[in-house]
């Protein structure tokens, strides 16, 4: 990032080859549509060119993900009228135990860890992440109390995370 | 009264996203000044990263468009920088002039060759010549190199090109305007030095983008390897 930010195509296009995947994936399982998810993947990458002072310090891979899922809650957003529902894209400073997490992270190691996860647990999750979805929604939307909808997806993200700690530690 | 353990229950749903925005404030507000809440964020967040990284699978089996890059980097090379940046124009012109200075030494080496015996042969590459240090001629950054446009004649130069693999070429690919199907235009091998200078047969004012990818000996009539470059034009 640091020679992007000075303006270096050829850093960019490099940054582009690693997480372009990423980006149309997240976009993808939000939207549901190929086009739809190219273009938000050419909007967030033209977004980190413009403004590379937009991604301040942390780890990249988890920054740019919050990033797309955003811009593809904005697109969804465009097409029906939604209520705000981002999370922060800040990334606190000097996670190193985040950056040697993600640093490790492979899409289909990561797969597998979600897929091991308890169905009511990985539902709520997905739902939560690629849905957009507050919690008040998914009780609302399941039946289940929202105690119990929330204390799912808490012990869900503690036992991926456990997962995760196998991965890097593979 | 919030307990402590529902707040701790509410930074789980803070790092995935799924609070409303008011109640997505008040766990913020709270993150400021409580440091067990800080370390259970600190611990969660990577699970929710993981989730997004889960996705990327989806784009590994049906990815975008090759196109959609060059799309990209097209605007990227036309866009105004927001905030002022070393340029990297001097480079870039620097590359592109050693470019024209190499592909011309090729061009007069091989004049010299075949000067007094093949005169439409050395017009030819004058010609190649003239277009090359046209002030007009536009040029397009394709991976190491450049496809350079001048007038209707559509130039690829190349370097940095490792040997094609055993039984493989070079092909160079144009999609015509109009259509979203990529035509096989000529193989090549790059010179032992890893440069190629061809003028494709097709009118650029008829061509939309242009691509190269590795091919089987004899070229293929679709591209059936991921293009190693390519350019909208």
């Amino acid at each position: 990032m640091d020679r992007v930010r000075i303006g270096d195509t050829a850093a960019f296009e490099t940054l582009y080859d690693d997480y372009h995947r990423l980006v149309y994936g997240v976009a993808l399982r939000v939207l549901s549509d190929p086009g739809s998810a190219e273009d938000v993947t050419q909007a967030v990458f033209m977004k980190i060119w413009s403004n590379p002072e937009l991604f301040r310090s942390g780890n990249f891979g988890a920054w740019i993900v919050r990033v797309a899922r955003n811009r593809a809650f904005d697109a969804l957003r465009a097409r029906a009228a939604r209520p705000e529902d981002q999370f922060p894209e800040a990334i606190p400073a000097n996670d190193a135990l985040e950056d040697t997490a993600i640093a490790q992270l492979n899409a289909e190691s990561v797969r597998t860890a979600i897929a091991q996860l308890p169905e009511e647990q990985r539902k709520l999750i997905e739902l939560g992440f690629f849905g957009g979805v507050t919690h008040h929604e998914m009780a609302k939307t399941t039946g289940l109390p929202l105690g119990t909808v929330k204390t799912r997806i808490r012990s869900g993200l503690r036992r991926l995370r456990n997962a995760l700690d196998g991965v890097v530690t593979s | 009264m919030m307990s402590h353990d529902e707040m701790l229950d509410n930074v789980a749903l803070y790092a995935l996203g799924a609070l409303s925005p008011r109640e997505a404030a008040d766990v913020a507000a709270h993150l400021e000044t409580c440091e067990e809440c800080r370390a259970e964020y600190g611990l969660l967040r990577p699970a929710v990263t993981a989730v997004g990284y889960s996705a990327e699978a989806d784009a590994l089996t049906e990815g975008p468009s090759v196109l959609l890059k060059a799309r990209l980097m097209k605007q990227v090379r036309s866009a105004q920088p927001a905030q002022p940046r070393i340029s990297r124009w001097p480079a870039f012109a620097a590359a592109a002039c050693l470019a024209i200075a190499v592909g011309a030494g090729l061009l007069s080496a091989s004049l010299r060759e075949r000067l007094g015996r093949d005169e439409s042969a050395m017009a030819q590459q004058s010609a190649m010549i003239a277009d090359f240090t046209a002030p007009d001629a536009k040029r397009y950054p394709f991976g190491h190199g450049s496809v350079l446009v001048h007038g209707r004649n559509l130039y690829l130069a190349m370097h940095g090109l490792a040997t094609a693999p055993a039984g493989k070429v070079y092909q160079a690919w144009t999609l015509p305007k109009g259509s979203k199907k990529m035509a096989p235009s000529v193989t090549f091998k790059p010179s032992a030095s890893g440069e190629t200078l061809l003028h494709l047969p097709e009118a650029a004012n008829a061509v939309a983008a242009v691509a190269v990818s590795v091919e089987p000996a004899g070229g293929s009539k679709q591209p059936t390897t991921k293009p190693i470059a390519v350019t909208l034009l």
